[in-house]
Formats: structure tokens, C-alpha cells, sequence
């Protein structure tokens, strides 16, 4: 039995090449869609009706973006944090929802593929430097990668020890969240088929009650990944902001 | 050796020492947080997103391992 049956996709309707980019739709980009959707929805409905007593919705909207505020934003930012509370925010609630479409029988995790973490990580990167680059300018941006009272001569080698670094940090946030996803799935499916292999029923209750056990895990590290996302992209973007070391 | 069954046994070797450091780094975490947050009780919340961030950090290298670990189990 194939561990890595249930994440190999399949396009549902056949629409045509543009150049390289294949644009039919599969499971991965459905369930992305629903959760964008989630998210939306979500949101909307508590914007609707503001009042000064949230109830409903709204109150647990609230909790979410306080919790994103005071836990993920202040603490790593700073007052000058609050400009980036929205992409924080963003990021967290677009992970977590999708992080949870895939318990859900029939649809398929986003995050468990890594072209859509890759993706989220490239935009945190941009979303890093851009923001660099426009608080302190093109060059004092990247004079602050280099810690001060540094010689001169040692300017130029620093500097480009600095770039792996830079570069490393999307590329383990999106194998972070990628392989936390397709690890947990996996466990997730090798669980319940060991009542395929082998092939009694007498064995079923022991790896049922274990894939509820790794559900339940499941269920937590799904907040637990989008929070560890949007943590270090607010660590790094605080990078940014306050100008490195 | 088959380079099969060479693979299915790097991929289990690589696993093993991954999991085993990231462990027992984790635990040592665990414990200085621990230690840290029963020493000064008003710091806790402090050390527990140090921790979780410290603990990601830790935990994507045994991530990494997995990959190459399934690479190598899949090839």
C-alpha cells in the first residue's frame, strides 16, 4: 500500500495549457478555494454589524484578531508593527483554514503541497525586503544586514554570508509547513491501513483509535503551523522594520 | 547490497538520528523553558513563544530529514 496515494492529484476538468502553466483545477486548488471562500465569509460576516457589544461572529472574530495583535504582532514588532497587523492576519487565518480542509472527508490539504507553501513563503520574502527597502531606502536597507563597526574590508564577505541566510529563511518556513502537513497525513493513512495489511478485523479498534488520537493532534497543529508561519513572518518583517542587527 | 533495500535503510538511518537529536533537543527546551518559567513566574508568557518559535526551528530540521527520507523511501 502507497503511503502518498491520497496526495497525488488529479485535474477534475481539463482546460487548456497557457505556455507552461497547466490551468486545469484539482482537489488541492478546490480546497483552497473553499477555505479563501471560509475566510471570506468568516470576515465579512463580522464586519457587517459593528457594535459596540460583539456577540456571535463577530466575538470570535475579535478573540482571533486580538490574539494576532497582542500574541503574534506586539510582541514581535513593536508599536511599529501595527501597519502589518492585516498581512499577519492574512497569512494566519488563509494557513489555518487551510490547514483544517483537510480534515474534512473529501477535501484535500493545501498545505500539504509544497507549491502553495512555496508560494506563501515567496510572498513573505518579497513582503520582507520590500518593506526593508521602503522604511530605510535601497541602500541603508542592505548596509543593515551587516552589524555596525564592522572594518570596511570585511563589509563585502559579511555581506554575502548574509545571503544564504536570507535566502534559507523562506525556503524553511515553506518546508516547515509542508512537510508538518504531509507528516501528519501520513501517519494519518499508515494508521488506518494497518487494518489493510493485515487484513483482520479483530485488529481495526486499536488503529482507529489511534488515527483519532493523531485527529485530535491533528486538529492542534493545524493552529499551531499557521501560528508558527505568521510568528516568523513577523519576526522577519520586524527584521526588516527595525533594520536587521 | 540491492540499491533498494540500501535506500529504504538510509532513508530509516537518516530518520532515526533526525528524530533522536531533534528530541532530545526539544526536551532540553522543554526543560530550560520549564526551569526559566518556574524561576520567574511573570516571564512565562515570554518564554513560551521564545519556546515555540525555538521549538519550530528545531523541529523543521527533523522536517527536512523526513523529506529526504521519503525521497529516498519513494525513488
Amino acid at each position: 500500500m502507497d503511503p502518498l496515494h491520497h496526495f497525488h492529484l488529479h485535474p477534475i476538468i481539463h482546460l487548456p495549457h497557457i505556455g507552461p502553466i497547466d490551468l486545469s483545477p484539482n482537489m488541492a486548488v478546490i480546497s483552497m478555494w473553499i477555505s479563501m471562500v471560509l475566510v471570506f465569509l468568516l470576515v465579512y460576516a463580522a464586519s457587517r454589524r459593528v457594535s459596540m457589544i460583539s456577540k456571535g461572529v463577530h466575538a470570535v472574530v475579535e478573540v482571533l484578531l486580538e490574539f494576532v495583535r497582542d500574541e503574534l504582532v506586539l510582541p514581535m514588532m513593536g508599536k511599529e508593527g501595527m501597519p502589518y497587523i492585516p498581512f499577519i492576519a492574512t497569512v494566519f487565518f488563509f494557513i489555518w483554514f487551510c490547514n483544517l480542509s483537510g480534515l474534512i472527508p473529501g477535501l484535500f490539504t493545501p498545505t500539504s503541497n509544497i507549491n502553495i507553501t512555496a508560494t506563501l513563503a515567496i510572498i513573505v520574502f518579497f513582503a520582507v525586503h520590500i518593506t526593508g527597502i521602503r522604511e530605510h531606502g535601497f541602500f541603508r536597507y542592505f548596509k543593515g544586514w551587516v552589524p555596525k563597526g564592522v572594518p570596511g574590508f570585511l563589509f563585502p564577505f559579511l555581506f554575502i554570508l548574509e545571503i544564504p541566510s536570507s535566502l534559507a529563511k523562506p525556503f524553511s518556513l515553506a518546508l516547515r509547513l509542508f512537510a508538518n502537513m504531509f507528516a501528519g497525513h501520513v501517519v494519518l493513512l499508515i494508521f488506518l491501513g494497518m487494518i489493510i495489511t493485515y487484513k483482520s478485523i479483530l485488529i481495526a479498534p486499536f488503529p482507529v483509535l489511534g488515527a483519532v488520537i493523531i485527529m485530535v493532534l491533528e486538529l492542534l497543529f493545524t493552529a499551531l503551523q499557521a501560528y508558527i508561519f505568521a510568528i516568523l513572518s513577523a519576526l522577519y518583517l520586524s527584521d526588516a522594520v527595525h533594520g536587521g542587527h | 547490497m540491492d540499491p533498494k533495500v540500501m535506500a529504504y535503510l538510509m532513508g530509516a538511518v537518516a530518520m532515526l538520528w533526525a528524530a533522536m537529536i531533534c528530541g532530545w533537543s526539544i526536551a532540553w527546551l522543554g526543560r530550560g523553558a520549564v526551569e526559566g518559567s518556574a524561576r520567574q513566574p511573570e516571564a512565562a508568557g515570554a518564554i513560551r513563544t521564545t519556546m515555540i518559535i525555538a521549538a519550530a526551528l528545531i523541529e523543521a530540521i527533523s522536517l527536512y530529514t523526513f523529506v529526504i527520507a521519503i525521497l529516498l523511501v519513494t525513488k
